[in-house]
């Protein structure tokens, strides 16, 4: 029908037709370009209001970033902190024996004109245990006092409420805890004192401790974000609340710099208990004085810049005089807690040949590897895979939601066999659910029995993103038998209590892999320790004494140079009688027997037995139903020995001595008197003076005046403590996910563009009839 | 182009006969192959366009049949999860784990809670956020869900409102809606370690718009400590229970 209606069209409109036509063509690629246009402008303003998270602005830090004891002011930027100036650090341990127990005092200062609540964190060493806190705010004094967690939550808002000084230390997880500290008033001093006790750590002969000291990544100048949040309903940008945000330049300090404004004094008082050999602090120099053939005193040198490293000292024993044993004792409400540490002698092991190994590799290749993790684990298993010596023999398991057992049964460790199983692991890739419990199995049950003299080890590479750890823990000590489990942490963040618990209760070790640049050193360690176990079966009993709570238990294997390291409690007060271990080296059976009447007296050695003991009934809470009852007895252990822990906070209470009414109020700077006990005398004596040059002197006071104005700047304080509490609050506040789908957008757009499409098909049609018309037109013109 | 029959017949009037076909077929048989280049560029856009409108429909709609679906399944495995199967999975391929059960009481909604709130485990129910506590439990937990999808009710809940949590563990808690705010994601001031034991349910906000925004709609929630009859009758008779899922 159009068609004949074109076709009687005259002449004289072939014009306006051409000039129909292009009007079309030009209004069809307007349309288009403004649709382009409108939808190019949505993902922009999307991508813009997802990121507008202001990305580690210059100076600002986060709790997790911090490498070293700092106090954290909540800053203008929401969820970031700022650290306040540190005055002075000065940390004494001391090492008796086994047992390391170290005191860590650090000057703050607020240097803002307003109220402000701190966040004070500090990285422990592993396996530490805190249990005393000490604080000074302007000029009163605050003592921590352990508390069941609620009940300390509790003590800590009211007082906070009330206007009082006040601190609460909580446990997050094992390891990290935070201190709040409130109603930190304008231009006040703090001073955090934290007590806590560690073993030291032995390998091979070499005893070593440990403190943690690097400084976090600070005032390096990251690039400004601006960012622009576009009004919904008008579609305008607000402008920045803060305009001038990037003169605010950051200064660069430079770690010589801030070691000067920042002194850091450092001393050791080492008594080892045998004949000491060297003594060396591999990162930083150091003094050190002789006090006897058995004691040093060794402190940072002064002036001496803190290396971005932790501070290790490690230390032996001149040549044969290495101790192969060792037993303390502590008494304390009418118990005796003992600390017993074994070396196996070591000489006959190393002649002996190798044992024959087993392998089972088991690799998850779950969704949750995707990315790095998996192509970590891909290369640490090839690695492991390729150090298999001849004789041994090995099989692979992989798992997601299935599993496939690569050979049908373990097979010697042939070249071909070998190469044929790293082809296999490197074709895998990371996808579906994560069923470990059926891999577990196969690793564990179907793989036949034990050859006599080999040894059946499971290597588990996973992240540990699973949720029915209980599970798995109870196949583990159900199905171990004879074999050991390894298990070997992938990506940035394991679920590491998993994995050490399987670890343990398998009666093997944990590795943990964070980054690809770690694959060789790390597999390489363990595989020293697959290859060369000391002892095995190793168990601790006594003899004529009542013992309880001997831990660890199970004991694990020892790898060479590794000692045996046990805390046991006994009943009374004087207990008698033999400690036993025995243990198999290779086919040999070993024993040892101590007295422990002759154990020799030691500190601390309960503390050290309440964190195991908490550490295994944290870890046994698989096999207990009721949780309520668990929390009870972590309770009751953590309350006895005041320890920190997941139930059981510190919170500081107002010791200050009062003064009596007619005396005058004095400077608030320096403190009357101290309370009975405190030892804060370096704190507050000048910094420690290094006979610096007045010229020097003079410009590095000026810098640390720039750096706490710079800070102050940046700082949320409040006018009041009240509402600085309230800013506190709010810089804890939980990041909220985006919770929008695109769905609707999806939908809207895709009607919209589908409707201009019809419309756009409808006008070509016209067109293109139009066209048609003419073109017969021309034909009939022609003819 | 000129090798085609059909354009050969308009273009060159001069060897009509060259076709076998009769004139008045051509409009149909080679409508494409008459079309010249111009044209049929524009027609390529047009289709692309109309194209991508539809895959953009398609997947809008997936989203959503994806979410609705996904809580059937989330149900099933959860009803499992009480009856003590540990290791209920939703399907045998997700990476995730089903954690509590939320139930408006008044508005007569119900979804499946998933644990940590990855964009992934959102796409298929609420989630709890891993860095807050799980439910009933000292501290501030928060359960986030899409505003388009499980939270659609959210908009709906009023102060007063009793929510009940069904926890894997089978405890039933009921927590009493309080106020209601709207904050910006970064700044929700919400603290999960503040004392008592709240929840909040936060979803995007507005609740029509069409674009992800920064804004987030949050409603407070305290535990009703001395569980009551609404407890009680969503423990005894889970038939009166609303059984659709948002």
């Amino acid at each position: 029908m159009l068609l004949n209606t074109e076709n009687t069209a005259k002449p004289p409109r072939r014009i306006t037709g051409r000039q129909i036509e292009y009007l079309i063509l030009t209004a069809l690629v307007a349309l288009t370009l403004s649709l382009l246009f409108v939808m190019g402008f949505f993902s922009h303003a999307m991508a813009e209001t997802n990121d507008s998270k202001p990305q580690r602005f210059a100076g600002y830090v986060r709790p997790n970033d911090m490498g070293a004891g700092a106090l954290l002011f909540p800053s203008k930027e929401p969820g970031s902190f700022v650290e306040a100036p540190r005055l002075a650090t000065d940390v004494v341990i001391d090492v008796n024996g086994p047992i390391i127990r170290t005191r860590v005092t650090q000057r703050f200062q607020n240097p803002s004109k307003g109220w402000v609540e701190g966040t004070y964190v500090f990285p422990l060493p592993e396996n530490s245990a805190v249990d005393t806190l000490k604080m000074q705010i302007g000029d009163r004094f605050i003592e921590g006092e352990i508390k069941a967690r609620e009940e300390a939550r509790r003590v800590y808002e009211e007082a906070k409420a009330e206007g009082k000084k006040t601190a609460l230390l909580e446990q997050q997880r094992p390891n990290i805890f935070t201190n709040q500290v409130a109603n930190i008033g304008p231009g006040e001093t703090i001073v955090v004192q934290i007590e806590y006790q560690s073993s030291v750590h032995q390998s091979g002969g070499e005893f070593s401790l440990r403190f943690p000291m690097v400084v976090a990544p600070r005032y390096n100048p990251d690039p400004i974000v601006q960012t622009v949040d576009l009004d919904v309903k008008t579609g305008y940008a607000v402008n920045d609340p803060v305009p001038d945000r990037d003169k605010i330049a950051a200064p660069v300090l430079d770690p010589t710099e801030n070691a000067k404004i920042n002194p850091v004094t450092l001393t050791v008082n080492l008594n080892a208990g045998f004949p000491l050999g060297t003594v060396t602090a591999p990162f930083h120099q150091t003094d050190m004085q002789t006090v006897d053939d058995m004691a040093r005193r060794i402190s940072l040198k002064g002036g001496s810049v803190p290396a971005d490293k932790d501070f290790e000292l490690s230390w032996n024993a001149i040549a044969g005089k290495t101790p192969n044993a060792g037993l303390f004792r502590e008494t304390q409400n009418g118990k005796t807690y003992l600390l017993g540490f074994v070396t196996p002698p070591a000489a006959s092991a190393a002649t002996e040949t190798p044992a024959k190994r087993e392998v089972v590799f088991v690799i998850d290749n779950s969704g949750s590897m995707a990315g790095p993790s998996i192509e970590q684990a891909r290369d640490s298993l090839a690695l492991a895979i390729s150090k298999l010596k001849a004789e041994d023999k090995f099989n692979v398991v992989r798992f997601d939601d299935t599993m496939d057992v690569h050979f049908p049964s373990l097979v010697p460790a042939t070249p071909d066999n070998r190469e044929n199983a790293i082809a296999f692991v490197r074709g895998l890739t990371a996808d579906g659910g994560t069923e470990m419990l059926p891999a577990l199995e196969a690793a564990l049950r179907t793989q036949g029995p034990v050859e006599p003299g080999a040894l059946r080890q499971v290597v588990f590479l996973t992240d540990g993103a699973i949720g029915n750890e209980a599970q798995l823990f109870e196949e583990i000590s159900k199905n171990r038998g004879e074999a050991r489990v390894f298990t070997i942490g992938i990506g940035s963040a394991p679920n590491t209590h998993f994995m050490t618990k399987a670890a343990e209760i398998g009666r093997g070790t944990f590795t943990l892999i964070g980054s690809e640049d770690q694959v060789a050193a790390r597999m390489g360690e363990l595989f020293t320790k697959l290859e060369n176990p000391v002892m095995t079966d190793i168990a601790v009993s006594f003899d004529g004494a009542n013992a309880q709570d001997i831990t660890p238990n199970p004991m694990p294997d020892l790898y060479r140079g590794e000692p045996v390291v046990l805390t046991a409690a006994l009943d009374g007060a004087s207990a008698a009688g033999k400690l036993q271990i025995i243990g198999k080296t290779g086919n040999q059976p070993w024993r040892i027997e101590m007295d422990v009447a002759k154990a020799s007296e030691g500190k601390g050695i309960a503390k050290l037995w309440a964190r195991r003991k908490i550490d295994d009934l944290e870890a046994n809470a698989y096999a207990v139903n009721d949780a309520a009852a668990l929390d009870k007895q972590i309770e009751t252990v953590a309350l006895a020995n005041h320890l920190v822990s997941r139930v059981t906070s510190l919170v500081a209470v107002d010791v200050t001595p009062s003064r009596p009414a007619g005396e005058p109020v004095v400077s608030t700077d320096m403190p009357l008197n101290l309370p009975e006990g405190w030892d804060f005398e370096k704190m507050f004596g000048e910094n420690p003076q290094q006979a610096i040059p007045e010229g020097q002197r003079k410009a590095s006071l000026e810098r640390s005046e720039q750096q706490a104005s710079l800070i102050a700047d940046r700082m949320a304080a409040a006018p009041t403590a009240r509402a600085a509490s309230v800013i506190a609050d709010a810089g804890k506040q939980v990041d909220l996910p985006q919770t929008a789908t695109l769905a609707d957008r999806n939908i809207l757009i895709g009607l919209l563009l589908l409707a201009f499409a019809l419309m756009a098909a409808t006008t070509f049609s016209l067109w293109r009839w139009q066209l048609r018309g003419l073109v017969l037109e021309a034909r009939d013109r022609v003819r | 182009m000129s090798d085609k029959p059909g354009n050969d017949a308009i273009l060159e009037h001069d060897k009509p006969g060259s076709d076998k076909q009769e004139p008045i077929k051509e409009g149909r048989a080679g409508f494409l192959a008459r079309l010249n280049a111009l044209e049929t560029v524009v027609l390529a856009g047009i289709l692309l366009i109309a194209l991508a409108g539809v895959m953009l429909v398609g997947k809008g709609f997936y989203m959503k049949a994806k979410a609705e679906f996904s809580q059937v399944l989330l149900k099933r495995s959860f009803e499992a999860q009480l009856q003590g199967e540990t290791n209920a999975k939703p399907w045998p391929w997700a990476d995730f784990s089903t954690e509590a059960e939320i139930t408006a009481l008044r508005i007569g909604k119900t979804a499946v809670v998933l644990a940590g709130a990855s964009g992934e485990a959102l796409a298929f129910g609420p989630a709890r956020l891993s860095n807050t506590p799980v439910p009933g439990e000292l501290g501030t937990s928060v359960i986030a869900a899409h505003r388009d999808t499980h939270f659609r009710w959210l908009k709906d809940v009023k102060q007063g409102d009793l929510l009940v949590i069904t926890r894997k563990d089978g405890t039933n808690l009921t927590f009493r809606a309080g106020t209601s705010r709207i904050a910006r994601w970064d700044e929700s001031g919400i603290n999960a370690n503040a004392p008592g034991r709240n929840l909040v349910l936060a979803t995007c906000w507005p609740f029509d718009a069409i674009e992800q925004g920064p804004l987030r709609y949050i409603v407070n929630a305290e535990l009703v400590e001395d569980a009551g009859p609404s407890t009680l009758a969503a423990q005894g008779e889970p038939g009166k229970l609303p059984v659709k899922s948002f």
